[in-house]
């Protein structure tokens, strides 16, 4: 079977149906006029990578980092409350969940940083506009038409127009990603790698194959979909050629996060990744769903640190999770927890100075208030933009928040 | 530099218009006139709209939409709005107040999203999809958006009148439009007085909604705007005149003088030549293609359309059943806009809009479709400006998460309410199961490319492209099921089916 061609020459040497001509019209593929200028500067290879991972539905904070000595949040929860023997102490008076075993031992070799009790003034409880808030970096009475990422692509990543700004791996493309300008955002599919590559071939062909009577609109729609296959093509490539170093647990989030570490590894000029856990929403029996999340976020997080230390990528790549909220202090009557505000949300790098940050909740709260935020997570935003992306914060966050000091 | 072939309109202007002869309406046309004026065209629609003949098929389509009703949601913002002042004024310190002015807030844009995932639902069924697809038409003229206007009862409102009138003849619904509170907050026609006339709704009258650019002068807006002082709108939507903020003195409006209204100037725009040809332009650029049909075709079905004073439902019939509409030229070649793209996949693989707002509202913004968010006053642009790289990866995203099993487990839990909520009404199907896949595919690889391509596509696609398509369901890797989804995935993806 036919292939489309995916490289100049290649595509030059082509007299095939319908693609010699395109070679000569107003819609001819980036690849192609990208390669025009051979001396194009190459990406760097040095450049640092940020890894974002979403945490969806709004994680249990106060059952993450526990604050096992606080009495109210004993009086608080009297089912779903950890007790001191229960957790991986990281101080005196907070611990990790058992589950979080393996970032417990990133703690202690200084590549985890935890920022305690992140969020933004005037929370707002829903998943949908608080995720919003997250994504977009507004205050939370404001309405931001573009994502953080996407004004960080629109701020720094114009003159790489070939190659994918930012990669996300799942379905959903993230709203963070959402920018002014256009750059090429491309996604990796979940399900199986065969799948993938069967549906890729498969549409590769079709492409090449296309319509009878080539419209002006039809055409410039196969040319826009060859640039993203070649895209995917190149993202495929990589991922046969760089399997993973280590073994990562079979669990789809593992398996996401082997991926991008196979496209970084393969050297891919993007700087931003994106990968999604989802199921946090425990309102209902949340002890052993959340155990469950969160052994895989923690075993899937180790997994792709060791594999970046073993490829010798770590120096290079900042992993950070986040959630559009906390929850509730005081837990409901279905064994759960209901919408609350802040949460601690981790760093993972070689290159963080590692450790606790942020002020700790207080919790001379009322029954069923929730906990006021430390720390704003824009703060942690501008820290990541300016310390680890190199880039000025300003235009991308509209002002200035104090930086936390963990890079 | 372009390579497309331009085949001329064979058609002279008059034989443009006329009907389509009998023995040309057949299933490719029927097609045609099902994804243009709606979002699909299933095998049993088609059949009817033969057993129907061209012109009952177009007034079957078009004139009698059903209503849509208010949302709950709405209702309670707006039943909550007749307290809000005095819970303004209640609050104890100025943190309180804030607090009641957010939730306030937030309660409006839960209201309006609500509204937007309800409505979506209702304008995929079949029975509304040509009526709500003029609605989205004449919301890309009389554009507002939610993000300026802020309150979803007035967009409610505005929608419902573009629904209700949309049949009318089109100096009414201009004269209806003037009165929508959403539009009179958009173009800030509320704020206008005597003394100080705001210009901003007279000139995108004459620009965007009756006559376009060129057509009058800078005088003509400052006159006409004068006309469209002291319009007012009450809590509840009603509309009045403030008399003393009107100024009713003698202004000349393309060369008329007199002591005009609002509506005499809305009549006197549409005494001038370029009324008769802007909208069915409009039409034209929206439902047939982007190259626009020459001046004398439009000049004959403008002509046409003063005569029967302006009427929508003519324009819409002679429009729909016409020569021009059904020419070769125009078939399949059309960029889909998001909403087209989104709903004519509902339909197309038989799916629900989810009844929740996050995997529906974030797509559509990606796709570069904000709902009922327009970018600006002139509303979407559409054609080639829908495609670039990362619209395309959207659109590429949002089929896979339709072939995607859904673990309702892990949904969240407010969006399992909203389903269990919606499941009262009947069934509601998210995602293509293997059953569904196993129905639609119950024959030999050959027989099922050929249905794939003519189900889903409007653009006849090449040998290459169906061997291609037949050799993958035959051999392709993987068991029957997985290429059977993969095929028609690859095929939702593919250049073509972006076109209708």
């Amino acid at each position: 079977m036919k292939k489309i061609p995916f490289t100049r020459r290649e595509f030059l040497r082509t007299g095939g149906r319908g693609l010699g001509m395109l070679a000569f019209c107003q819609y001819a593929p980036l690849f192609l006029t990208q390669s025009a200028l051979a001396g194009a500067p190459k990406a760097e290879k040095d450049r640092t990578i940020l890894v974002m991972v979403q945490l969806a539905g709004g994680n249990d904070g106060l059952n993450t980092l526990v604050p096992f000595q606080e009495p109210n949040y004993h009086a608080f929860r009297p089912n779903l409350a950890l007790k001191e023997e229960d957790v991986l102490k990281v101080t005196d008076s907070v611990g990790l969940h058992q589950s979080c075993q393996p970032l417990h031992q990133l703690l202690g070799d200084g590549k985890l940083s935890i920022i305690q009790n992140v969020g933004y003034p005037n929370p707002n409880r829903s998943h949908f506009r608080s995720m919003e808030i997250w994504e977009t970096g507004s205050d939370s009475d404001r309405y931001a038409r573009t994502g953080w990422l996407g004004r960080f692509f629109d701020n720094a990543c114009q003159g790489a127009p070939d190659g994918p700004v930012g990669i996300h791996v799942g379905n959903e493309v993230p709203q963070a990603f959402l920018s002014d300008k256009t750059h090429v955002i491309h996604g990796v599919g979940g399900g199986g790698r065969r799948q993938q590559q069967a549906a890729h071939d498969l549409l590769q062909q079709l492409t090449g194959a296309g319509h009878e009577r080539g419209s002006n609109n039809g055409t410039f729609l196969q040319h826009t979909l060859m640039n993203a296959l070649a895209t995917d093509e190149r993202v495929q490539t990589m991922m046969r050629r760089y399997p993973a170093s280590v073994p990562y647990p079979r669990t789809n989030f593992a398996q996401n996060l082997s991926s991008i570490s196979s496209l970084i590894a393969g050297g891919m000029e993007t700087r931003v990744y994106f990968a999604s856990l989802g199921g946090f929403d425990t309102h209902s029996n949340q002890a052993t769903s959340h155990a469950n999340l969160l052994r895989t976020l923690s075993e899937g997080l180790a997994a792709f640190q060791a594999d970046l230390e073993k490829r010798n990528l770590d120096s290079q790549v900042l992993t950070m999770t986040f959630s559009e909220f906390g929850r509730r202090p005081i837990e409901n009557d279905s064994a759960g927890t209901d919408h609350g505000t802040a949460a601690p949300l981790f760093v993972m790098g070689s290159q963080l100075k590692g450790g606790l940050y942020g002020g700790a909740p207080d919790f001379n709260i009322e029954r069923n208030q929730d906990i006021a935020f430390s720390t704003d997570f824009r703060q942690v935003y501008g820290t990541v933009i300016e310390r680890w992306l190199d880039c000025d914060a300003g235009p991308i966050l509209g002002r200035k928040f104090d930086a936390v000091d963990f890079i | 530099m372009t390579t497309a072939t331009r085949t001329p309109v064979r058609l002279s202007p008059r034989q443009a218009w006329e009907p389509l002869p009998p023995l040309q309406w057949n299933a490719s046309a029927a097609r045609h006139l099902l994804r243009r004026a709606g979002w699909n065209a299933s095998p049993d629609q088609v059949r009817t709209a033969l057993r129907d003949g061209n012109e009952a098929t177009v007034r079957k389509l078009f004139l009698q939409p059903s209503p849509f009703p208010l949302t709950e949601a709405i209702k309670q913002v707006d039943e909550d709005r007749l307290t809000y002042r005095q819970r303004v004024s209640d609050a104890v310190d100025v943190d309180d107040r804030r607090r009641v002015q957010r939730e306030f807030r937030q309660q409006n844009t839960a209201a309006f999203q609500d509204y937007a995932v309800k409505w979506l639902d209702f304008a995929s069924r079949p029975e509304n999809a040509a009526h709500e697809k003029w609605v989205t038409f004449l919301q890309n003229i009389f554009v507002v958006s939610f993000d300026r206007v802020r309150n979803p009862s007035q967009i409610f409102q505005h929608h419902d009148l573009l629904r209700e009138k949309g049949n009318a003849p089109y100096p009414e619904l201009c004269k209806a439009v003037s009165r929508s509170p959403a539009m009179m907050q958009y173009l800030d026609i509320n704020r206008s007085q005597a003394s100080a006339p705001n210009e901003n709704f007279a000139r995108e009258l004459f620009e965007l909604f009756i006559l376009g650019e060129g057509n009058y002068t800078e005088n003509d807006i400052k006159e006409a705007a004068r006309a469209f002082t002291g319009y007012r709108y009450r809590a509840n939507g009603d509309f009045y005149m403030v008399n003393r903020q009107h100024d009713g003195g003698r202004k000349t409006v393309f060369g008329h003088t007199g002591n005009l209204t609002g509506d005499g100037v809305i009549d006197l725009a549409f005494q001038q030549p370029a009324a008769s040809v802007f909208l069915p332009t409009e039409m034209c650029r929206f439902y047939l293609s982007d190259e626009i049909p020459p001046p004398e075709h439009l000049d004959d079905l403008g002509r046409a359309w003063r005569r029967a004073n302006y009427s929508l439902e003519f324009l819409k019939l002679r429009f729909f059943t016409s020569r021009l509409f059904y020419e070769r030229r125009y078939r399949g070649n059309l960029i889909k806009s998001p909403m087209q793209f989104h709903l004519g996949l509902m339909r197309d693989l038989n799916l629900n809009v989810p009844p929740y707002p996050r995997p529906i509202l974030t797509p559509y913004r990606q796709m570069g479709q904000n709902l009922f968010n327009p970018p600006n006053v002139r509303g979407w642009v559409g054609g080639q400006v829908w495609i670039n790289s990362t619209t395309l990866s959207a659109r590429r995203s949002l089929v896979t998460t339709l072939f995607q099993e859904i673990n309702e487990d892990r949904l969240n839990a407010d969006d399992q309410a909203a389903l269990r909520a919606a499941r009262e009404h009947g069934p509601v199907t998210l995602y293509v199961t293997r059953e569904r896949l196993r129905q639609m595919a119950d024959s030999d690889p050959g027989v099922i490319a050929n249905r794939f391509i003519n189900y889903f596509l409007a653009t006849p696609v090449t040998a290459e492209y169906r061997s291609v398509l037949t050799e993958f369901i035959q051999s392709g890797p993987g068991n029957r099921d997985e290429r059977l989804r993969t095929a028609v995935m690859a095929l939702l993806q593919s250049a073509e089916y972006h076109l209708c």
